[in-house]
């Protein structure tokens, strides 16, 4: 049984070297995550700690990038943003792919009218501008970064849908599925045992590069005055960066940055983890 | 009985930085007018290269081909890249085997084959044109209202249909058909040969049919070239052959088919696979899925040689070690 | 061809209904009740109340309300701002010029922009300048655009003092005609270079990688194998079959740009709806932010109508 681990791992280390954007994604999110472990060990301060040197230039008074206004350190606001950006990408990608791996895949598989109801609505939702009714909902209930993660994952499940529910589609006319039905095991055994776990690829691509979404409708929500002032997160901080934009630029400009970076790493993941799930994707060219 | 191609030694060879693939391997033969030659070999044989390279479709660049391909009087091979644009689709044209996506989806079928007539014939009117595809369309059994559909309102065997017409627009001296109707179900299939073969006789048309199905070289054709890994095994008439196979190879293709009357024979596939074409083999190219293979067929390649006056075989069971 | 352009409108219809309901299902789902949403939090007068429950139908059941609701908006009312105690409708009409000014210029530029980059890159494909040009895209597909705004203020405005800071004209100064023209759009380049500089990333992609495709099709071989000009066969036939995904592409980007737009015009001051949003947004004006959601929601519907049917125009497959 070792040596089929050892097949197993060495497998898939072929596969992730395979790809260049998949090894740049993955030694990213390595770097992500362990920014996210040690964030206490690797930030200079305490980021909530009010200090006394207010607004701060680049380097000034033992502060690598700098204060803000109520003297929290820069680069240690950035360090622990990190895992505010990345838990807002998880959570709202993990409700937004549950939720459209269920609806997309019971309209597949079950057609019919199931379907065409299903289907119309995917279309519809897909039309509306997502980021403004996130902006309604949190206006009107609250902007805890609980809410923020729920209704980001409850506003973008129609893609992950649409992309299982194709899946779903073709799956079912498989030969194997026919031989289970006619085995007589239930329609639901079949949609979790066989249909959910075979189509799930594309949408695992999908929703990675949902989470870099996620992260920057996050960011942009705070940047609108909707974000959650209790919790340190990089939209906050250019938010409140932006008065200051002349005089103290440095507050809003490195949060950007590492926006960018960890935006990159999980389009890095989803565009790495599309070529290598579904080859037809990567080029217009033959294999 | 005049020489329409001629073909001497040929050879095609992709370079690509790791490795060469010989594609095709000193192959040679000769058609005449009114011939109707079927090229026949399993996938990867080399067959569609061969065409490919006549037509000089190639990319230049990874291409290498030496030999002689006499046409008209004209060295495909050689002559300038000027003369043989002149020559493709005017004197020699080709039938693709794709045919669902053999034309451009948004674009309506007569006005592509406008574009494709003026490309030799830049000042032709509209109307000559029209009238020249209704000709060529009612060759191929095809109504005249497919001129102004979309290529998606059309079947696979009509679609196939409008690209034999294009094909003929130019009345080419040399048609060759490359899998042609190998994506087709078999009633279409032989509609489409019986309409080939009529339009021949009209036409007074020369045609190099490639494919792996012998029923069809043996009911559309009445010469075969039966080529393996790049190298020709056996050539000559159909008539010939396909009674009395004598390369070893030719016979497994024709023991893979059933026929249709006389006892039922057991069907046999070949054993084996196609050996590697980015190596230089020693001995018969065929030597390691040959029944019939002895010692010498592995160190010594096997010369062509002229059998019973009729055929060419390049075996050593036919004295092919002089 | 009817038949397709009635079932978009038809869909077009409905979803703009979805969309009422929406706006309708958060009014009654919010904290609170409907009226204090519509009301703001302050107001207790009970004359008010009575009026507004009288007005919207509170005491009848829910569907009548949402019949009311609608009927309402249709008619114009979008409702009465809390803050500003204007007629919504009117608050967003003075400003929606210069949103749609930003709008339009922005979309189609960085669609002709994007698509011309983008088929220069896929026919120098493996190129330095592909790989440069990609690279660059990739990036800038990750950027988020008010920081970009920013940005560039900090660089354009504040320290080279080359472009103006916000707004869209020169406050100060009262110019007309030619000069007020050029004033505009003096004030028009960094928030339209900014939007460009985050839409052009996704043309560039598409059309990169649509041309690629197409130049993969069998029908190109085909037309080569005629000795058609490689020119011909580009500008007629691989131009018309890559050109499909980036119009549907337009209708995705256009969608993105009249939400996303409020953003790049608080950060620039811009004087159109998005900033009615902003400050509808810090005094929870209800009233106006749904009345705009109203207005998005339809623009966007429109657009998305629009561009299917054009769709529907170049590639006739569709039309089934």
């Amino acid at each position: 049984m070792e040596s089929n681990l050892n097949n197993k791992l060495k497998k898939t280390y072929k596969i992730i070297t395979s790809d260049k954007q998949l090894t740049a994604g993955i030694i990213g999110l390595l770097i992500v995550l362990t920014v996210i472990i040690f964030a206490p060990s690797l930030s200079t301060h305490d980021p909530n700690f009010y200090g006394t040197n207010v607004l701060s230039g680049l380097g000034e008074n033992g502060h690598l990038l700098g204060t803000n206004k109520m003297g929290q350190d820069i680069y240690s606001m950035i360090i622990f943003g990190t895992r505010t950006s990345v838990q807002v990408a998880v959570i709202s990608a993990l409700i937004s792919g549950v939720l459209g791996i269920l609806i997309g895949g019971i309209a597949g598989f079950f057609g019919g009218k199931i379907d065409q109801f299903v289907s119309e609505l995917i279309n519809v939702f897909m039309m509306l501008p997502t980021f403004f009714l996130i902006l309604l909902i949190i206006a009107l209930f609250g902007n805890s970064i609980t809410n923020v993660m729920i209704v980001i994952g409850i506003t973008t499940w129609p893609s992950n849908a649409k992309l299982m529910r194709a899946q779903a589609l073709s799956i079912r006319e498989r030969t194997f599925v026919k031989a289970a039905t006619a085995m007589g095991e239930s329609k639901r055994e079949i949609l979790f045992k066989y249909i959910i776990p075979n189509g799930i690829f594309p949408v695992i691509a999908n929703t990675t590069i949902g989470m870099s979404n996620a992260i920057l409708t996050e960011a942009s929500l705070s940047f609108l005055g909707l974000g959650d002032p209790n919790i340190i997160s990089w939209g906050q901080m250019i938010y409140e960066g932006k008065s200051y934009i002349t005089s103290a630029w440095w507050i809003s400009a490195f949060a950007g940055v590492a926006i960018i970076l960890t935006v990159i790493v999980f389009y890095l993941l989803g565009d790495g983890l599309n070529h290598v799930l579904n080859p037809k994707h990567a080029n217009g060219r033959e294999a | 009985m005049s020489t329409i191609l001629e073909v001497k030694n040929l050879n095609i060879t992709y370079k690509n930085k790791k490795k060469n693939v010989y594609a095709v391997k000193d192959v040679s033969f000769t058609i005449n007018k009114g011939d109707s030659l079927g090229l026949v070999g399993e996938s990867g044989s080399g067959k569609s290269t061969l065409a490919t390279a006549l037509l000089r479709l190639h990319p230049k660049h990874s291409t290498v081909i030496t030999g002689k391909a006499n046409f008209m009087g004209k060295d495909l091979i050689s002559i300038s890249e000027k003369e043989l644009l002149d020559l493709r689709w005017n004197e020699l044209a080709v039938v693709f085997q794709k045919s669902m996506n053999s034309l451009s989806p948004v674009h309506r079928i007569g006005e592509q084959i406008e574009d494709i007539y003026r490309v030799h014939k830049p000042k032709a009117t509209k109307k000559e044109i029209s009238d020249r595809a209704s000709y060529l369309m009612s060759l191929v059994n095809l109504s005249n209202r497919v001129y102004n559909l979309y290529p998606h309102e059309l079947s696979g065997g009509m679609l196939q249909r409008v690209s034999i017409a294009i094909s003929l627009l130019h009345n080419p001296k040399l048609l060759i058909l490359d899998e042609a109707t190998t994506a087709l179900d078999v009633v279409t299939q032989g509609q489409i040969l019986d309409e080939i073969l009529k339009m021949e006789k009209e036409m007074d048309m020369t045609r190099i049919m490639i494919t792996h199905d012998m029923s069809v070289v043996s009911s559309s054709c009445n010469k075969v070239a039966i080529m393996y890994a790049g190298e020709l095994m056996e050539v000559g008439c159909v008539e010939d052959i396909i009674p009395n196979p004598k390369h070893p190879y030719t016979q497994g293709l024709l023991s893979s088919f059933p026929s249709l009357k006389g006892e039922k024979k057991e069907l046999r596939g070949i054993p084996g696979y196609l050996p590697d074409l980015s190596i230089k083999h020693e001995g018969c190219i065929f030597a390691t899925r040959c029944k019939d293979v002895m010692d010498i067929c592995r160190k010594i390649k096997p010369v062509k040689k002229i059998v019973d006056n009729k055929q060419e075989v390049s075996c050593h069971l036919y004295g092919g070690d002089d | 061809m009817s038949r397709y352009i009635s079932k978009r409108l038809f869909s077009g219809i409905i979803t703009i209904l979805i969309v009422f309901a929406i706006n309708f299902i958060i009014i009654n789902a919010a904290p609170g009740d409907p009226i204090k949403t519509i009301m703001g939090k302050e107001s207790d007068d009970p004359v008010l109340r009575a009026a507004l429950e009288e007005k919207y139908g509170f005491d009848k059941p829910l569907t009548v309300q949402f019949g009311i609701y609608l009927k309402n908006s249709l008619k114009g009312d979008l409702g009465t701002s809390i803050i500003y105690d204007r007629p919504v409708s009117e608050m967003i009409g003075e400003r929606l010029g210069p949103t749609i000014l930003l709008v339009l210029s922005a979309g189609i530029l960085s669609l002709i922009i994007g698509t011309i980059m983008g088929i220069i890159a896929a026919r120098r494909e493996g190129s330095l300048l592909d790989t440069i040009l990609s690279g660059i895209s990739y990036v800038l597909n990750s950027v988020p655009s008010f920081w970009l705004g920013l940005m560039l203020i900090i660089l354009f405005s504040s320290r080279l003092k080359l472009l103006p800071t916000y707004g869209m004209t020169n406050q100060r100064a009262s110019y007309t005609g030619i000069k007020y023209i050029l004033d505009v759009l003096k004030h028009m380049i960094l928030p339209v270079g900014t939007l460009l500089l985050v839409q052009i990333p996704t043309y560039f992609r598409i059309a990169k990688s649509s041309v690629l495709q197409v130049a993969n099709e069998d029908f190109i071989t085909t037309f080569r194998a005629t000795v058609m000009s490689e020119r011909k066969i580009f500008n007629k036939y691989i131009f018309r079959n890559a050109i499909l995904p980036t119009i549907t592409m337009f209708g995705i980007s256009m969608a993105y740009l009249i939400t996303g737009v409020s953003l790049i015009e608080t950060v620039f001051a811009w004087p159109g709806t998005g900033r009615l949003v902003l400050t509808a947004i810090n005094q929870r004006d209800y009233p106006t932010l749904m009345g705009m959601y109203l207005i998005m929601s339809i623009s966007v519907a429109v657009v998305m109508i629009i561009v299917d049917i054009i769709y529907a125009i170049l590639d006739p497959r569709i039309r089934y």
